[in-house]
Formats: C-alpha cells, structure tokens, sequence
C-alpha cells in the first residue's frame, strides 16, 4: 500500500512535469507558425498570398502596396475612390460603392467550433415584427422531448407556445431531441432568419417565429449527410443562409429562401483539423482551407465552379528547429488546452523520431548513478529505472522528487 | 477507540469546519442577492443571456474557496501532529500504524466532502429558482473542477505537513501546486467536461498518499 502509494505520486508528478517543462520549453523557444492569408484577384486573374507583411504572387513575384491595393479593388475600393484610381467598371461591370459591399464578405471555420460547449438555450427572435430594430425575446427555448420555451423571469415553461412550435416541429417529422441548433442569438443583425436545427435522426430543418406563429421547413439533402457543424450568417448579399460543415461529405451552403444544398469544392475538407477560409466578392469568392503546415486555395466564379487553386506546404513545426530541439529533448507532452478545441483534457503529445532516446538514456544514467551513491541495491529500483527509462527527463525528476527509501528497511548486505 | 480517534480529530477541525460552512454560506447568499439584484433591475433575459452567450458566471466567487477550505482542513489536521512530533504518540498506540493513519485521513476527507456537498447542494437549490437546469447543470458542470482542485488541495497538503524533511516538503509542495493548477486552467463554462472522470480518478487515488509521508516519519527519515 505505501510502497503503492509512492507510485501514484511519482505517476502525478510525471503527469505535472509533461505539462510544466513543455510550456515552459516553448514559451522560451516557440517560433509564430506561418499562417498566410489567400485572396483571388479578378484583375489579375490570379492568387495574392499576403505572407506577414509580403505580399506576392504564386509565383512568389512582391507586390508594393499600391500594386497590392489596385490589384483587389474590391478589398481597398474606399481608398482608391480616394486616390481616383478606382476603375469605373470592372468585366464591364458599373462599380458603385453599394454594390460593392452588399457582395463582400467574410467567413472563417477552425476546428476549434466543432469541439466546443454549447449552449442549450436559444432566444427566438420575432422575424417579422414589423419594426426595424429586433428585440430580445423574454424566453428561451431548448429542444429536448419537446420543444419547450421558458420565461427567463419567472423561470417557468410558456405551454402555450411550447405546444404550438412542438406540434409544428411534429408535423415536419421532427424527431426530437435535437442535434445541432445554430443561430444568430443577437439582434445586432440585419434581420432574423431563426434557426437551422438537425433532429436526432440527423435531418436538417429550419425554424423560425412569424408573427408569433411557428415557420417550420424541413430542407431536403441530396443524400444522407453527416452534419457536424452549422453556422448561420448575415451577409448582406443574402445569397445563402447558413454553412453546413459534414463529417466527410464535405462542406455546403443553404442557399437563401430556395434551400438548396449548394456543395463548395473543399474535398478532403476534414472539419475536425482543418481550417476553413471564405472570402467573397462581386465575381468571385475564394476559399482556403488549411493544415497545420500547408493550405489549399480555390477560386470560384458567382456560379461555384472552380476558376483557379493554389497550394502551398512548408515546413512542419517538428521539422523545425525548435520543434527538433523539442522531440529531442522530450518523449512526449501533455497539454491541458489544444488548438483544435474549446475542452480541456489532457491531450497526450507523443514526439516523433526516436531522437529522444538519447536523453532518456541519459536520464537512466543519472538515475543509476544517484542510486549507487546512496548505496541502496538497484535491484529493488528496477522499477524507477524502467519508468525513468520510458519517461525520460520527467521520470528522472518524479523519483527524485518521492524518492524510493524502502530499501532502507533491509539495510544493504555488508561483506 | 475508532470513537476516541474521531473525536480527537473532530476537537482539530471542528472550528475549520463551522468557519467554512460559514463562508461558504456567506458567499452563496452574496451570489443570490446579487444574482435577484441583477434579475430585477437589469432584466432576467438579459441576465440569462450573458451567461448562454458571453460566458459570465455568477458564481466566480466560490472559485478558490474549495481550495482554502482544503488547505484549512489540511493545517487544522496535520499541523498540530507535526509540532514536537505529536504524531508519534498516535503510532506507539497498540493498532496497526497505517491503520490510523487512515482513519484519521478519511475522517478529514469526509467532513471536507461534506463541507462541499452542503455547498454545492444549497447553490443548486438556490440556482433553481432563478435558472432552467440547464443552466444549472452547465454551472455545476463548471464549478466540480474548483471542488475537486479542495479535496486534492487536502490530500497534498497532508502530505506535505506529515514529511519529515524540508526540502521534500518543497519538492512536494512544487508538485502539488502543479497538480492543483490544473483544475483551474481557464476554460469556458462547461469545458471541464471530458476531463472531469480523469481528474476524479487521479484525485481519488491521490487520497492515500499521506500514507507515504507517514512512513517516512515513522521510520524517522532525517
């Protein structure tokens, strides 16, 4: 029990030093990651890869900043207004400022959003009020065996309007609970579109509030899709609703008041690792998706047909140096918070290559050494050795920090 | 004899123990004013919604105080054995040394549990007045890693007061503070969640390693 209880403590203290020294080890050391930015340019009918403060070309050609600016007119049209540099049209397009940004827009995705509490509780707005500013409903609903609103000031269930939207949701062949629910919970938005919500079996419906009465649309897939993730959107060319993220059918828009599913062209999108970039404009909209170490660019047309794509690959943080220096130093690491989600758990790192070996043997040196000077026998000490031999540098410091004197009770055979 | 032990341990701690209640039941009841206060003068809805949506808590209050009733129950308990090696008295009685060693351990981490049960159950009946489950569960779900963080508070600390040498008192100490941190790595509400089980595990064995620092002192390690 005791020699037990020893153990457990040398296992915590592992556990704190694989989160410790690390840190500490890439605070001191870390390099920032590339993380370029991609837009399509209808002038040059080509890529802008905006790297740090470089701007190029694919082909890695640099553009000054008056070249960068004439060359996306839709990103810089107030400042070369401006200068009176702004071409009046554009593939015989008349530019004018409000057209302009009616089509901009901006939409990013990390898998930090797959993985990440959500909330239960959602306000429906009323979409159709008749007034220009929306307000803040004074109840929430969840959708659990039924849909249920409840008045946050009396922390009581409205039944009335429970029955009437879970009779509406019944009628569409909702099958409760539900999944996904994604909205805008906010009236700092253009209009209200209500809700896009999956039901347990996996079907995508939308739902919002009209004049007080329930507007239920169950959208018809193309095929069974594995939704993972929504995101509602208030853009302002109203094209589409919503982004549908699937676990590997890849990724779709909803498009506005039609609902057809409408595919990007993002294959080998995988929503749990990769980011997701969209940047739209009056002719084009330009997606990135991206690794840690490389990215994919595609241009599409206002039709979604791919007009151009880019990619790029660089260096894995492993492959350089401080990342070396790391997988050679350390076995492995733990981290409590991880880029790709919002929960904390203790995300077990192994480090790549066998370079670490080196130190581990190092370690069971020391370890040896420190016994023999004590002058305890190493064979009741076989297993420190094998845990300082797999765990390297943190098992070196964990038995020393608990150090293993039972072998003090049978004093050392004197000859 | 168990009795006699108990009620030497209860005569240690019992002062701790009505202090924590008691500050624990002035914080809940400063929560609530508060959270009333809010809800009748700012808006329910919009209370709700700062909590749904930009993650205020309420309760941010009770954060460390699992964590200072642990370290409290710990010193109240421990303290006063390490002071001209009391302790040993307790080990020359004619019962198995560990034996009481682990009586006096779970005695201590009952009353702590207790402490945080009383806590946590009154918080939920009071959040039950102004806010649906799931808001509850979402806030409890929040508030467990800070309790857990109080029980292994006081397992460590135990550990730390019984050794008998200070630098491993140190050593341990650089540890414990490590292990503790976890718990309170800052999250948003509900992100604890897949780690609660983990954590739960490693704090439940953690209970038994005074058991180490107590035979260190028993065999005199100097």
């Amino acid at each position: 029990m005791i020699k037990f209880s020893r153990y457990i403590l040398v296992a915590t203290a592992i556990l704190v030093a694989s989160i410790v020294l690390p840190t500490l080890f890439w605070t001191i050391f870390e390099k920032v990651p590339r993380s370029p930015n991609i837009f399509y340019s209808t002038i040059t009918e080509d890529f802008v890869i905006v790297d740090g403060s470089k701007k190029k070309n694919p082909e890695g050609k640099e553009y000054t900043s008056e070249e960068y600016e004439k060359i996306l007119p839709f990103m810089f049209f107030r400042q070369l207004m401006a200068d009176g540099t702004m071409p009046d049209s554009i593939n015989g397009v008349l530019m004018e400022a409000p057209s302009i940004s009616r089509a901009s827009s901006f939409y990013r995705y990390t898998p930090k959003r797959l993985d990440s509490p959500v909330p239960t509780l959602w306000p429906m707005f009323e979409s159709q009020s008749g007034k220009v500013n929306l307000t803040m409903p004074e109840d929430y609903f969840r959708i659990e065996k039924r849909m249920e609103f409840i008045v946050a000031r009396t922390n009581e269930v409205n039944e009335e309007k429970s029955s009437l939207f879970t009779a509406a949701l019944a009628e569409e062949g909702f099958s409760f609970p539900a999944g996904i629910i994604a909205g805008i919970p906010t009236t700092r938005k253009s209009c209200d579109e209500g809700y896009f919500i999956t039901d347990s079996a996996g079907a995508l419906f939308h739902v919002k509030m009209i004049k007080g009465q329930p507007y239920v649309v169950r959208i018809d897939t193309p095929e069974e899709l594995d939704i993972v993730y929504i995101e509602a959107v208030d853009i302002r060319s109203k094209e589409y609703y919503c982004y549908v993220f699937t676990r590997n059918k890849g990724v779709f828009v909803v498009m506005d008041e039609v609902y057809d599913l409408q595919r990007l062209p993002v294959d080998g999108f995988n929503p749990s690792i990769h980011t997701f970039r969209l940047t739209a404009d009056l002719f084009n909209k330009c997606i990135t998706v991206m690794g840690s170490n490389w990215y994919e660019a595609i241009a599409l047309d206002d039709m979604y047909n791919v007009v151009a794509t880019h990619g790029e690959e660089w260096e894995d943080l492993y492959d350089r140096p401080d990342g070396k220096m790391f997988a050679s130093l350390f076995p492995f690491e733990t981290q409590m918070r991880d880029d790709n989600s919002s929960f904390v758990r203790f995300y077990f790192k192994p480090s790549p290559g066998v370079r670490w070996l080196i130190v581990n043997l190092l370690a069971l040196i020391v370890t040896v050494v420190l016994i023999i000077r004590r002058g305890w026998p190493l064979r009741s000490n076989i297993p420190d050795l094998i845990i300082t031999a797999v765990t390297g540098v943190y098992g070196l410091i964990a038995t020393q920090f608990f150090p293993n004197k039972f072998s003090k009770v049978k004093p050392p055979v004197k000859n | 004899m168990l009795k006699s032990i108990l009620y030497k341990e209860w005569i240690k701690i019992r002062l701790v123990v009505w202090i924590a209640l008691g500050l624990g039941l002035l914080a809940l009841i400063n929560i609530f004013l508060k959270v009333r206060h809010d809800i009748m003068f700012v808006d329910a809805a919009n209370y709700w919604y700062s909590f749904l949506f930009r993650g205020f808590t309420y309760f941010s209050i009770l954060k460390f105080l699992p964590f200072v009733i642990g370290l409290a129950v710990a010193i109240a308990q421990y303290f006063p054995e390490t002071v001209n090696k009391r302790i040993k008295l307790t080990f020359h009685l004619p019962v198995s040394e560990n034996g009481i060693l682990i009586k006096m351990h779970a005695f201590g981490a009952v009353m702590l549990l207790a402490i945080f049960v009383v806590i946590l159950g009154l918080f939920t009946a009071g959040s039950a007045i102004f806010f649906p489950s799931n808001i509850i569960r979402a806030s409890l779900l929040t508030m467990l890693p800070w309790f857990l963080a109080g029980m292994a508070t006081y397992f460590m600390v135990a550990l730390i007061l019984l050794e008998p040498m200070w630098i491993f008192r140190g050593l341990y100490a650089a540890a414990a503070a490590g292990f503790v941190t976890i718990f309170f790595t800052g999250a948003s509400i509900g992100a604890f969640r897949p780690v609660l089980l983990p954590l739960t595990l490693i704090t439940l064995v953690l209970s038994c390693v005074v058991l180490f620092s107590g035979y260190r002192f028993r065999k005199g390690e100097m």
